[in-house]
C-alpha cells in the first residue's frame, strides 16, 4: 500500500539541470551573460529558459 | 543600512530586485547560507550586555547593527556546499546563522517562523476562510471512508499533495489531479490525503502581495485544465484589476499570517468568483513581471529599502 496521492505521481518532465546562458558574478551580485550584460537585460532569454516560472524552483523549493 | 538577500546564486528573480536596489543606491549583500562555512563566514559576539554580529561573503562584510531588512528568497541549506556536509553541520550552521539574524531588529520578508506556518495547507485554508475568501470544500484525511463520502457528496474532486512532490529517483511530480467518485480510496489510510471539490475554471489568477501593494495577473484556462502550472495552451498572463472584496481579504490574510509577501493562486469560475487555492509565501513573481510588465521587483525593493522602525540590535 502506498500513500493515495503518490498513485497520481507522474515522471518529472526534465530531470537534468537547466543549462542557462549566464553565470553568477560575485562582484556584481548578479547573473551575467557571456557578453557581460546582466542576464535580466535579456528578458527573452529568461522567458525561454523558464528560470522565473512557477515550476522553476520546484525541484529544490516547495514554494513556487 | 544594508539589505540582506538570502538566496542561491542562480536565482535570477533575485537579480531583478538587486538591480532595483542598486538603482536606488541601497547597499545590499547577497548571501547563500549553503556557502557557510567556506566562501561565507559569520561571527556573533555576546559580551558585557551587548551584541555584535558580522557576515561576510564575496569580499563583503556586513554588521548586524547596520542591517536594514532581510529578504528570504531561495536560500540554500546551511553548509550544503561544505567540504564534508552533514545533517549535523547544517543544523549547527543554521542555528548559528538564523539565530544571529533573529537577534537583530531587521524587518523580514518573510520571517522564517511565519513562513513555516504559512506553508501548511490546512492552516492556509482556515486562514483563507477567516479572511473572507471563497474556499472550495476540502478534506484532509487518513480515513478511506471519509474520503469516499467526500467524493460521493461532491462527485467531481481533485487530489493534491500537501507538501509537494517526494524526493525520489527518478524524480516525479504531483500535479493536481481530477478523480471521480468511483475511485478506490483504501490507500488513503497510508498517508494524509488532501481532496478538494473541483472548481471548473475559466482562468487562473496569480496575485502578488508586497506589503500593501497588490499585483494580479490572469491567464485563460484551456477547457478542463486542472493544474495551471502544467500544460501550455498558448494563453498568456495579462494584468487584471483586483476586486475590492478580494483586496480586503488579502490584507486580512497577510495580517493574520504575519507575512510581508505572498503569492496567491485563485481559480476564476464562470461567475467570475475567485476561489482561493493557496498562498505561497515564497511564490514566484518573475514570470508575472516579465509577461505583464507589472513593477513587482520594484515594489519588493522599495519594501526592503524602507527604514526599520526601531534602532540598534
Amino acid at each position: 500500500m502506498q500513500p493515495f496521492a503518490l498513485s497520481h505521481a507522474i515522471p518529472a518532465d526534465d530531470q537534468s539541470p537547466a543549462i542557462v546562458p549566464y553565470s553568477y558574478n560575485v562582484a556584481l551580485q548578479l547573473n551575467v551573460l557571456s557578453d557581460g550584460r546582466p542576464a535580466i537585460a535579456d528578458r527573452a532569454v529568461l522567458l525561454a529558459t523558464g528560470t522565473t516560472t512557477s515550476t522553476a524552483g520546484s525541484k529544490t523549493h516547495f514554494d513556487d | 543600512m544594508t539589505v540582506l538577500i538570502l538566496t542561491c546564486r542562480q536565482d535570477v528573480t533575485a537579480d531583478l530586485v538587486v538591480a532595483e536596489l542598486r538603482e536606488r543606491g541601497v547597499p545590499l549583500v547577497r548571501f547563500d547560507p549553503a556557502d557557510l562555512p567556506g566562501d561565507a563566514a559569520m561571527s556573533a559576539d555576546f559580551d558585557r550586555g551587548d551584541f555584535t554580529g558580522y557576515l561576510s561573503t564575496g569580499g563583503r562584510l556586513m554588521s548586524m547593527h547596520g542591517l536594514r531588512s532581510i529578504w528570504v528568497r531561495r536560500p540554500g541549506q546551511p553548509a550544503a556546499h561544505a567540504k564534508e556536509p552533514s545533517e549535523w553541520l547544517t543544523a549547527e550552521c543554521g542555528q548559528a546563522l538564523y539565530g544571529m539574524l533573529y537577534a537583530t531588529t531587521a524587518r523580514w520578508m518573510n520571517h522564517p517562523g511565519a513562513a513555516t506556518l504559512a506553508r501548511c495547507k490546512p492552516f492556509q485554508l482556515r486562514i483563507a476562510q477567516r479572511s473572507g475568501f471563497a474556499v472550495p470544500a476540502t478534506l484532509v484525511t487518513t480515513y478511506p471512508r471519509a474520503a469516499h463520502e467526500f467524493a460521493t457528496e461532491f462527485r467531481d474532486i481533485v487530489v493534491k499533495s500537501t507538501s509537494g512532490p517526494p524526493s525520489v529517483d527518478p524524480p516525479v511530480t504531483l500535479p493536481t489531479t481530477r478523480i471521480g467518485p468511483e475511485t478506490d480510496f483504501s490507500d488513503v489510510a497510508a498517508g494524509a490525503t488532501l481532496l478538494q471539490r473541483f472548481i471548473p475554471k475559466q482562468a487562473d489568477i496569480r496575485l502578488i502581495c508586497v506589503g500593501d501593494q497588490l499585483f494580479a495577473a490572469r491567464k485563460v484556462s484551456a477547457a478542463d485544465q486542472v493544474d495551471g502550472r502544467f500544460g501550455h495552451h498558448g494563453h498568456l498572463w495579462e494584468p487584471v484589476e483586483v476586486p475590492d472584496r478580494i483586496a480586503r481579504s488579502v490584507y486580512e490574510y497577510m495580517s493574520l499570517t504575519n507575512l510581508a509577501y505572498g503569492a496567491f493562486d485563485f481559480a476564476e469560475d464562470e461567475d467570475d468568483v475567485w476561489w482561493f487555492l493557496e498562498c505561497n509565501q515564497g511564490g514566484q513573481f518573475g514570470f508575472i513581471e516579465l509577461e505583464t510588465g507589472q513593477p513587482i521587483a520594484a515594489a519588493v525593493a522599495a519594501w526592503l529599502a524602507a527604514p526599520r522602525t526601531s534602532e540598534g540590535c
